[in-house]
């Protein structure tokens, strides 16, 4: 760390030159100005760390300097220095923000004492500063930490599973090489658990709605649909796109959590559909809202399960493999980000028939009308 | 077919992941030096010359990734390797920017020259790599 600056602001040059010879013998830096406005401008290009104000002074006072100073540096030590020393003017010297209050005469003891103290009060306040900015970096980034955490150790035993699997690291087995295939999917499947239970904590609706913006659903709808051809391929079941050329308006969301939304539903509508089944998405314009509907021919959902389906870990058990099964929290998530859009997600359901979705989100805001 | 062998620098403070991913490196014939940590990482770009930076985004900070990145990719102290391609490697799906994209450079950073996801498949690093030293 240099040695702390101090500028000293006063119209009498003895009085800067005799402070200047009394501090220098402290190894400080030294900087003086000789009225209040080059005062406030050398504080502004030069941030010293301690201000000694004279507070009569021509033109720019001692007061505007103080009550100036601190939109500079909050922390900045300031001690007032003058000749007309009267309880009045030390009150609100020290209202205005002053460290502390030396009338003249004072002995060069007294400037360096009042000068090393007000320093040290500096210095503790800017390292309670770091300390709640360090804090505060730490919240904002818990959930990211927590998630490597837990992921790392798993990551790390994924990738043996995947160099032994490779057979790179030397030869293995079949009966083993099948058990940790079968290790690699759970492992996977607790990773994707973390991953959910993370996005559940982390989508925050204050943080969210700073980052809506005018967004083209259509063709959100449409890269996704691509995306999700090849799982549709690989259940049987075709995707049809009813939403061309559809409506123009535009929602108001956010792309990454609403493609997360759109996903998950149309890849539950994949799976939990019949063979030969369909996946029909469609997109259409209400008065207040937009609308997208994701119709499944799947086995639907029986009454008394519909109001659960978006709780939490609830999974409607349907005997189906280990591998399909999902965290159980892909719903809720979807809930909890439409939901933070100012949107509706809802479902209707016919046992036998299939089960629809639909989400409803508010139009973007027409150009000009947002600050 | 005979590949020139490259050598690949992992950074990366998890010695189960460096052990992992050294024997896929060797197994596509590349050479390999590791790091645990940045400040080790900086040093052996420099005394090693790598073909390749394998590099963990987060290790004991969030961001030691990142920085390590900006540093090599504009600082005067590492001029003469500033060319070394760098791959971003991340347990943490966000951070690695591939779901969510780089965002370092909105503050201004230097960005990777690819991301991998960790656990990484060994066939798919052999190709990226194999991308990034063929340019």
């Amino acid at each position: 760390m240099p040695e702390p600056l101090v500028l000293i602001i006063d119209d009498e040059e003895s009085m800067r030159d005799a402070c200047a010879q009394i501090l220098l013998k402290n190894k400080y830096r030294i900087e003086a100005a000789g009225d209040g406005a080059s005062g406030l401008q050398k504080i502004r290009d030069l941030r010293p760390d301690a201000v000694i104000v004279d507070l009569k002074m021509p033109g720019t006072s001692g007061f505007e300097v103080l009550e100036n100073l601190r939109l500079f540096d909050p922390q900045i030590a300031a001690i007032v220095i003058t000749g007309y020393a009267t309880v009045d003017s030390a009150v609100e010297a020290m209202k205005k923000g002053a460290y502390d209050f030396l009338p003249k005469p004072f002995t060069p003891e007294e400037l360096r004492l009042i000068l090393a103290r007000a320093l040290e009060r500096r210095r503790l306040a800017l390292e309670a500063d770091a300390l709640r900015r360090e804090k505060k970096l730490l919240e904002e980034n818990i959930i990211t930490m927590v998630s490597h955490q837990l992921r790392s150790p798993l990551v790390a035993i994924q990738q043996y599973f995947e160099v032994i699997l490779a057979g790179i690291a030397g030869d293995t087995a079949e009966k083993p090489k099948e058990m940790i295939r079968r290790a690699r999917e759970r492992l996977d499947a607790l990773l994707n658990l973390i991953n959910d239970w993370l996005d559940l904590a982390r989508i925050d609706k204050g943080k969210l709605v700073g980052k809506l913006e005018p967004l083209n659903l259509r063709s959100l709808l449409e890269k996704l649909i691509e995306f999700m051809n090849p799982l549709a391929k690989e259940f049987g079941v075709s995707l049809e796109w009813a939403g061309a050329p559809g409506p123009t308006a535009e929602a108001f969301g956010d792309k990454e959590t609403l493609e997360q939304v759109f996903s998950n539903l149309i890849s539950n509508a994949i799976k939990y559909n019949k063979p030969q089944g369909r996946v029909g998405i469609s997109l259409r314009e209400d008065p207040d809202c937009l609308v997208v509907e994701i119709q499944d021919t799947g086995i639907g959902i029986s009454q008394e399960h519909l109001p659960l389906i978006f709780d939490q870990f609830f999974q409607i058990s349907r005997g189906e493999s280990k591998k399909m099964k999902g965290s159980g929290l892909g719903l809720a998530i979807a809930k909890k980000i439409v939901e933070a859009h100012n949107g509706q997600i809802e479902v209707s359901s016919t046992p036998g028939t299939g089960s629809t979705f639909t989400v409803r989100l508010p139009k973007a805001p027409p150009a000009g009308a947002t600050d | 077919m005979t590949k020139k062998p490259s050598k690949i620098l992992v950074i990366d403070d998890d010695q189960d992941f460096v052990e992992a991913v050294t024997v896929i490196l060797v197994s596509g014939s590349h050479e390999v030096t590791t790091a645990s940590d940045p400040a080790e990482g900086k040093k052996k770009i420099l005394s090693e010359k790598p073909d390749l930076v394998l590099l963990d985004i987060m290790m004991d900070s969030l961001f030691d990734g990142y920085s390590f990145c900006h540093a090599v990719k504009t600082s005067k102290e590492f001029e003469s390797v500033r060319n070394t391609p760098i791959i971003f490697v991340s347990a943490v799906k966000e951070i690695a920017g591939s779901r969510f994209g780089f965002k370092g450079d909105e503050q201004g950073m230097a960005g990777p020259d690819d991301y991998i996801d960790k656990p990484v498949k060994p066939a798919e690093l052999l190709a990226r790599i194999d991308k990034l030293l063929r340019t």
